[in-house]
């Protein structure tokens, strides 16, 4: 009787589109599509440029072409790039991609995002090389993340504190840009989130801690989860500039229950005052 | 001659010029205030969709001074005031077309926000409101600087 196969297959297919279904959501979670998408570019197609003290980097393809992109890569390949920046050919990636945030990842969600990405449109696009500054190569990250790579803080008991920690720390990587950076890039710890005058593309970055003056403890829960649906201050003035990509791509999309786990994560944060 | 008298001579003579010569600095700061005004209205209407509040009346004030505010944005931007005590970005001259488009979205949301309120249906106006924070946040994205 065909009905055993085809129960079994149908329930293959239900299980891949749920894993399919949840790897889109940790996808926007994580906000990879802005990086790695150039403006009027391909979607993961990569190419944007991104500034820095030590050059300029282009973001790879991302988009399963197998020869461009990721598509011939294995999920554990995958995994491995993702949460501990290591490439398939075993070098090491720069920090500019935020594996320093995504190894907080557990295996599952990152396989997740793998299995989605092989699910999206390819795009036959090379990646463009590097401009970097004349001192800096490849070779060096190696060293750089047996160096600088520090053990991660203990994740916290409450399960939505949990949870927050989970989307802010590792997903979101917010602290990539909210959190300053000192000798060779790395991040200060000691200012999780508290902002900094020279974030990217040259910009100010602000303090997110609960800080009444100096970062966001004025705002209550409800005001700083309408901001992250709809990039409204609580003033009536709207954010701009790359915050705005992130409530559009990450913040905007992450469920009800979810954006409350980020508001009360970042209330429980210590507060810090501007240096 | 006085020297009172030479100036106001020479105020007659160069009359109308004299009076148009506006400053940069002056129309920069015209501009932020402007821009508050509509953010204030935009704050206050967001309380009310929000639910926080309800003043009687007041929704459709708040929704018809953004239209007319928003009317006037490109106004704000004359050329020349773009250096100095602004976060407006040189892409707004640069790039006027698509500054004058992204201020045309910014138009049609705000009448469309206020029609809604004029209507009355609760889930028209959230998503007016919804719309009219879009325009801002877009316009925002590409053409204002970060905050410092």
């Amino acid at each position: 009787m065909a009905r055993g196969p085809a129960i079994v297959l149908l329930l293959g297919i239900c299980g891949a589109a749920g894993a399919a279904a949840d790897g889109a959501y940790l996808f926007n979670a994580a906000g990879c599509f802005a990086c790695h998408t150039e403006e009027g570019g391909q979607p993961l197609a990569g190419g944007r440029r991104f500034e820095t003290p030590y050059g300029v980097f282009y973001s790879p393809n991302i988009s399963p072409d197998p020869d461009t992109g990721i598509g011939a890569w294995s999920r554990a390949e995958f995994v491995a790039a993702l949460k501990h920046g290591i490439a398939p050919d075993g070098s090491a990636y720069f920090p500019v991609f935020p594996y320093p945030s995504y190894r907080l990842l557990s295996d599952a969600d990152a396989a997740a995002i793998h299995d989605y990405l092989l699910t999206v449109e390819p795009h036959v696009q090379p990646n463009r090389e590097h401009a970097l500054s004349w001192w800096l190569g490849r070779w060096m990250m190696k060293p750089w993340q047996w160096w600088f790579l520090e053990q991660a803080s203990p994740a916290p008991v409450d399960p939505q504190l949990r949870r927050g920690a989970y989307l802010v720390d590792a997903l979101g990587h917010c602290g990539e840009c909210h959190t300053p950076r000192k000798f060779a890039g790395v991040p200060d710890r000691s200012r999780y989130l508290g902002g900094t005058e020279d974030g990217p593309e040259g910009e100010a970055v602000p303090n997110i801690t609960p800080h009444r003056d100096d970062g966001i403890g004025r705002w209550d829960a409800d005001d700083l989860d309408y901001f992250l649906q709809t990039g409204a201050l609580p003033d009536g003035d709207y954010t701009g500039s790359l915050m705005s990509e992130v409530i559009d791509n990450v913040t905007s999309k992450l469920t009800a229950a979810d954006r409350k786990a980020v508001v009360a994560y970042l209330r429980s944060l210590p507060a810090l005052a501007r240096p | 001659m006085n020297r009172h008298l030479v100036a106001l001579l020479a105020c007659l003579a160069f009359g109308s010029a004299a009076v148009h010569a506006e400053e940069p600095e002056d129309y920069i700061k015209y501009r932020q205030a402007m821009m508050k005004a509509i953010g204030g209205h935009m704050g206050a209407s967001t309380q009310i969709v929000r639910g926080k509040v309800s003043p009687a009346g007041h929704l459709a004030m708040h929704a018809d001074a953004l239209a007319e505010l928003t009317q006037q944005l490109t106004q704000l931007f004359p050329e020349g005031s773009d250096f100095g005590e602004t976060k407006a970005k040189v892409e707004i001259w640069e790039n006027w077309a698509k500054f004058e488009e992204a201020a045309n979205n910014a138009q049609r949301s705000t009448a469309a926000f206020a029609a809604a309120v004029a209507g009355g249906d609760a889930d028209g106006i959230a998503a007016a409101h919804k719309d009219v924070g879009k325009t801002c946040k877009g316009c925002h994205e590409d053409f204002r600087q970060k905050d410092d």
